[in-house]
Formats: structure tokens, C-alpha cells, sequence
């Protein structure tokens, strides 16, 4: 068992300026034990990161380190890692059983013992009936199960599981995300988890690490990504539907400070308590963030008002888009909301909920 | 959901029709398609069919040459069959045969897996692995004839260089006799390994080329070491390539005359021939052409049965493998 410590690691594949710089500058650590997942979206740098962690690629710069021994130059499998791959890799003349036993068999274990094994994790990831099968034959989704099934029979001391639930329908995806979890709570084993859908990471991970464009953005829990994001690109990826992002001017009234959107007539009070980091900040422009969730439908002296463009109806909620001046907004309101195309709504809000950022950097001011 | 298509009706056209385009018919004479089927197969009736249904004929009957060209030739039933394999030189050239397969066409087989293995292995740079590869596959480039002249020379026992250095590297106190009786067949052997083992290599080579990286890298993290992996992925995965080897240099044993011909003459006493040039020796030499014809239908019929098990074995194969 490890803790997993990356410093400043940075992956350039080619040179020169056909040269693409995949992992810019990544600090991260993975506690000991601990589920970390990495979301971002697709091209950002993930699986790149991952394959300098299990050592398929040199690292071009920094140190990574396992457990305080440093990694850079050992094989794979003196490292002691486990990986299931985005492409799943299978071995196309094996079997499937032969495929999720391979890493015990490479380590010598009996064949009996190899098969027992092997059994009860197709029974954990559904696959019972395909033992006898090869690669070749089997779905995408069957195959990724297989490929996570053979990362998971052996007892390394780091999982790396890149993008293992991209193929699964949503209601197996949703009972395998449950067994990996309470899987991972068996074994208390240190587990990286790629993806690119939130949902799978704020499910899974005792931590998410926001990754864009090769850079950390983030590191946190589900509550400090959703209440807290660094940036507006944190805000805008983590939560569904995406925020809503304003662009509004500081306005100082009678000691208290507003902000007022640009284009439209919507007014924010800033809490006492947040107007000193505004002030540190000095500028007075302003880009806010919004979380439809964060939005209540009111009747009685609403905060903002607008002509409702859509209603999306999603099942257990809606999503409304409602226009006002030259702003779109968006809210999560409960399915019963009877609100059609052209009629009227109104919204409060708690001052608390909004995000303000700078409009330049992105960074959150507030 | 399937659309029904009304003719005319550009409404019912699936969007990917191009609906300004018209089909138009194509006009040609019924001649052409006729014309463009019937040539290759004209081709193929004049060069393959014929000579076959001709051979099996005269298999059946005493020609010899005069009888062929004055048409003086009778039905003698299956005699000649009987000649051909109740004569011991039959049997003893289906011997060297065997000999010639299992050490000639087996060992290129296995030569050119072990070095193409070893050049994509261990050569990692590409330039000395395009050199090495050009290196390799050169005698294949060679005409068997000239293998032939070449080989005797380096074989020639008194002055010949093969000997010249095994004296030299003290391998051997006296000269090896390669063409006399008994080694012949092995000198012949040693030249068409040199001549051919290219062609397995090459196969196998571009074989490994293709293999998927990525099984590779699954193996370095499930922790495989390196003769691990070649034998539980690299041979099973290459299995079918390897097997389209046997069979070229297999097929290739059964028409081997070239090589015969220039280095041994079968010789000495018979004892390097191979049933392809005893059926050459009594066909064009010895004029005997019911009975040459006998023997190419026996070699025709043992190389259909071996090709025919091998073809078995890769449809099994690639069905196991779930690919037919
Ligand atoms: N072997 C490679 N050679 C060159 N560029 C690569 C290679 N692998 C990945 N890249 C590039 O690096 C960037 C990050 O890729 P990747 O790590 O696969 O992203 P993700 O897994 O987040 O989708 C992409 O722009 C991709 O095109
Ligand atoms: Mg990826």
C-alpha cells in the first residue's frame, strides 16, 4: 500500500513546436487508501497522467513518487500497480478467464487457485456467463468489464482505472459504480479513477482532481468543487446542469454593495462578509456564477424575472431557460412547475449561492 | 425503422440519395460482360484445366513420345500408378521428401520466426532494423538456379569455402564430402534454407509489425516478463501468419526441381531425388510421359491432402479465435 505524490510533472509528447504538451506543471497527491478520481474533459491530459503513473511513459519532467520511493525510472511492474485501459487491451487469444487470470499466472499462482479467483470476480462484474468466450466476440461494454476485472484481481498497491465505465448502459454502470465502491471499501487500497462524467467521479471519489487544457484546476471533495470551484471552469464543468454565468458591474450604495448585471435587470446583494475580498480585488468588473439548482421559483417580490423560453422536462425535475434583457438564464425547478413557453416567472436567490469570479482569469474573487 | 422507397417519389428517398443525380443505364453490348468473364476463364480453362484433364489422360495410358506425337497410345488402366509407387526409387524420393520437409521447410519456418522475433524485439532502431531486414531478405531475391552454382562452388569439397573455414575454425580435421551419397540431400537442404528462409521472415515480421502496442503494454503491467509474453501472446497471436508460412514453403517442397537439378542431378545414385524430379527425369528426359504424368498426379493429390489439413486447421483456428 502507497500514497502516490506527483511534483511537477510535466508530459511533452514530440519536440520542438510540433511538440504537444499534454501535462503541464501537475501537482497531486493521493493519500494512502484513498479513492481519487480524475474528471476533466476529453484531450485535457488524464490518460496521460496515468500512463507516467504506471510507467508506460517517460515522464518528461518531475518526480512521481510511491510510498516516498521515487518511480521515474522503474518498470511497470516494479512499481506494483494495477491498470485497466481506456481501450481495454485485451489479450485477443485468451479467453475471457484467461484474460482476468493473466496477472496471477504471470506471478505464478496455481491454476485452481487462478480459476477460483477468477470466478468470483465475473460473478462481481457480471460476466459468469462469457468466461469461455474470446475478446473478439464480446461487446464493448463486456469487454470493459473484463479489462477492469483484470486490473481488479490482484492486490497491487495502486489501482489505475482509466475511463473503465465509458461503454456500460446507465443502469450497469450505476450497480458497477456501487461494487467498486464498496469494493474499494474492502480493500482500503490507494485507487486513481479517470473520467470524463461527473457523475462517476463525485459518486466514487473520496476526492476529485479537475483537470483542463493539461493543468490542475482543482483538487476536493464533492462540496468544496460544487460551493467552492476555483475557477469558472470548475463551475461550469462540475454540476448539471451547468452554471450560469453573468457578466455584472459593482455598484456601491448607501455602505452596501451591489452587483448589476450587464444587459438585463438583475440586481446581486453581496454579504457584508464577502465585500472585503471585492475591495481587495479592486476591479469593477465582475463575472458571476449562478447554479440553477440555487434558483426558487417566487411569485412575491422575486430577485429576477423573466419570460420562460423552455420547459425541459426531465423526470423527477425540470430544467426552465428563461430570457431576460440580454441574459439566459437557467433553473432547476420541481417537474410540477406549470410553466409554458411566453409566461412569466420570478426567482429569488440566496446571496450566499453566488459565485462572483473575475471576468479575466476566471479565478473566484468571492 | 425502415422507409419503403417509391420510385420517382423523391419525398421517400433516404437523405444520403442524391436525388438530382438520374441513374442512368448503363448501355453496353451484351457481348461485355460475357467477353469479361469469359476471358480469365478461358485463360484459366487453356493453362490449368486443360493440362490437368490432359495429364490425367495420358496417366492412363503407355505414352511415350513417339506414341504422343503419332497418337499411338493405349489404355493400360492404373499401371502406370503401379510402377510409379511400387518402384522403390518412388519410395525412397518420398522419403527425401520428408527429410527435405522436415529439415528444409520446418527449420525455415522456424529460422525465419526466431530471427524476425528477435530483429523486432531486440533492434530498436528502425534504420538497423531496415538494414538488417534488406540484409536478411536478399538471397530470396536470387534465382534458385544461381543459388544453386553458388552453393556448389561454397561446397565444393576439395577448395570449397564451407569447408575452407570450419578447417580453419577447427570444427572439422578432414573435408566433408557434401555431395556424396547420403549428405547430397543435406547440401541442397542448407541451400534452399539460405535461399528461403526470407519469406517466412518476412511474413512473420510484418506479422509482429501488426500486432496490437497496446496488448503489449497490458502485459508490461500485469507484469509479464519478455519470454513470457512471446510464448503465451506473441506465437498464440502469430499463429495463423506462421501457418501461411507452412504452407508456402510446403506447396513450394512439392514442384522443388531447380535446386535438384543444378546442385545434385538427384545424385549421387538417386540419392538426393526428389518425386518432382524423378517426374521431370522421366517426363522430359527419359521421354516416359504416361508415367511422368502418373507421378505428377500422385504429388498433385499428397499436396492437395497436406494443404487441405492445413486450411482445416486454420478455419479452426480462426473460428476458436472467433474471426470466421
Ligand atoms: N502518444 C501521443 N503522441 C502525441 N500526442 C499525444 C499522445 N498521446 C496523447 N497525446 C495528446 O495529448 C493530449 C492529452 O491526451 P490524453 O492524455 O489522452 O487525454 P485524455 O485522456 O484526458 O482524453 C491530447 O491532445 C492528445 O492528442
Ligand atoms: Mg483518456
Amino acid at each position: 500500500m502507497s500514497n502516490v505524490i506527483l511534483s511537477k510533472v510535466n508530459k511533452i509528447y514530440g519536440a520542438g513546436r510540433t511538440g504537444v504538451h499534454a501535462v503541464r506543471d501537475l501537482d497531486l497527491t493521493v493519500n494512502d487508501g484513498e479513492f481519487m478520481a480524475l474528471l476533466g474533459p476529453s484531450g485535457c491530459g488524464k490518460t496521460s497522467t496515468l500512463r507516467m503513473i504506471v510507467g508506460l511513459e517517460a515522464i518528461t519532467s518531475g518526480d512521481i513518487h510511491f510510498g516516498g520511493v521515487r518511480v521515474n525510472d522503474l518498470e511497470p511492474r516494479e512499481r506494483n500497480v494495477a491498470m485497466a485501459f481506456e481501450t481495454y487491451a485485451l489479450y485477443p487469444n485468451f479467453t475471457v478467464e484467461e484474460n482476468l487470470a493473466f496477472p496471477l499466472e504471470v506471478r505464478g499462482v496455481p491454476a485452481d487457485e487462478r480459476r477460483r479467483r477468477a470466478r468470483e470476480l465475473a460473478e462481481l462484474l457480471r460476466i459468469t456467463e462469457i468466461l469461455t468466450a474470446r475478446p473478439p466476440v464480446l461487446s464493448g461494454g463486456q469487454q470493459q468489464r473484463v479489462s477492469l476485472g483484470r486490473a481488479l484481481i490482484r492486490e497491487p498497491a495502486v489501482f489505475i482505472l482509466d475511463e473503465v465505465m465509458s461503454h456500460l448502459d446507465a443502469h450497469l454502470k450505476f450497480q458497477m459504480l456501487f461494487d467498486l465502491k464498496r469494493l474499494h471499501q474492502e480493500l482500503r487500497r490507494t485507487m486513481i479513477y479517470v473520467t470524463h462524467d461527473q457523475v462517476e467521479a463525485l459518486a466514487l471519489a473520496d476526492r476529485v482532481a479537475v483537470m483542463s487544457n493539461a493543468a490542475l484546476q482543482q483538487v476536493g471533495d464533492r462540496n468544496a468543487l460544487y460551493n467552492r470551484p476555483t475557477n469558472m471552469f470548475v463551475a461550469d464543468f462540475i454540476g448539471e446542469p451547468p452554471t450560469t454565468f453573468i457578466a455584472v458591474e459593482r455598484c456601491d450604495r448607501a455602505g452596501a454593495i451591489e452587483l448589476r448585471a450587464i444587459g438585463a435587470d438583475i440586481v446581486f446583494d453581496v454579504a457584508a462578509e464577502r465585500a472585503s475580498a471585492l475591495d481587495a480585488h479592486g476591479g469593477r468588473r465582475f463575472t458571476v456564477g449562478i447554479r440553477p439548482q440555487n434558483l426558487y421559483p417566487c411569485d412575491h417580490d422575486p430577485r429576477m424575472a423573466g419570460k420562460v423560453v423552455i420547459n425541459e422536462y426531465l423526470g423527477e425535475r425540470s430544467i426552465l431557460s428563461i430570457v431576460t434583457g440580454d441574459v439566459t438564464l437557467r433553473a432547476l425547478v420541481p417537474p410540477e412547475t406549470r410553466l409554458a413557453p411566453g409566461d412569466h416567472a420570478g426567482f429569488s436567490l440566496d446571496p450566499r449561492d453566488v459565485m462572483i469570479f473575475d471576468t479575466e482569469s476566471g479565478v473566484l474573487v468571492a | 425503422m425502415r422507409q419503403a422507397i417509391v420510385r420517382g417519389d423523391p419525398s421517400t428517398y433516404p437523405d444520403w440519395f442524391d436525388g438530382k443525380r438520374r441513374q442512368r443505364p448503363l448501355i453496353v453490348s451484351r457481348w461485355v460482360p460475357i467477353a469479361m468473364v469469359g476471358l480469365p476463364v478461358a485463360v484459366l480453362l487453356a493453362i490449368v484445366i486443360y493440362p490437368t484433364v490432359w495429364m490425367f489422360y495420358h496417366s492412363l495410358r503407355d505414352t511415350n513420345i513417339t506414341g504422343l506425337f503419332t497418337g499411338n497410345h493405349a489404355y493400360i488402366g492404373f499401371a502406370n500408378y503401379a510402377t510409379v509407387l511400387g518402384s522403390e526409387r518412388f519410395q525412397d524420393s518420398l522419403i527425401h521428401l520428408l527429410q527435405y520437409l522436415s529439415f528444409g521447410a520446418v527449420l525455415q519456418v522456424i529460422l525465419g520466426t526466431v530471427l524476425a522475433l528477435i530483429l523486432y524485439e531486440v533492434v530498436r532502431s528502425n534504420l538497423w532494423r531496415t538494414v538488417i531486414l534488406i540484409l536478411v531478405v536478399l538471397p530470396m531475391m536470387l534465382p534458385p538456379s544461381i543459388v544453386g552454382v553458388l552453393w556448389r562452388f561454397l561446397l565444393t569439397p576439395s577448395n570449397g569455402a564451407v569447408n575452407q573455414a570450419l578447417l580453419d575454425l577447427g570444427l572439422i580435421s578432414a573435408h566433408i564430402e557434401w555431395f556424396n551419397a547420403g549428405i547430397s540431400l543435406w547440401s541442397i537442404i542448407i541451400a534452399d534454407v539460405w535461399n528461403w528462409t526470407a519469406l517466412p521472415f518476412l511474413i512473420v515480421y510484418s506479422g509482429r509489425v501488426s500486432l496490437p502496442p497496446a496488448v503489449y503494454e497490458a502485459a508490461r503491467v500485469d507484469g509479464a516478463g519478455q519470454w513470457k509474453v512471446v510464448r503465451r501472446i506473441t506465437l498464440p497471436m502469430l499463429k495463423e501468419v506462421i501457418a501461411i508460412a507452412f504452407i508456402l514453403r510446403f506447396t513450394d517442397a512439392f514442384k522443388f526441381v531447380d535446386l535438384v537439378y543444378v546442385m545434385t542431378s538427384g545424385g549421387p545414385a538417386q540419392s538426393s531425388e526428389l518425386p518432382t524430379y524423378i517426374a521431370f527425369q522421366r517426363g522430359i528426359r527419359e521421354f516416359a510421359i504416361g508415367e511422368a504424368a502418373a507421378y505428377a498426379i500422385i504429388i498433385f493429390a499428397i499436396s492437395a491432402v497436406i494443404v487441405t489439413l492445413f486450411l482445416q486447421y486454420m478455419k479452426r483456428v480462426m473460428r476458436a479465435q472467433g474471426l470466421a
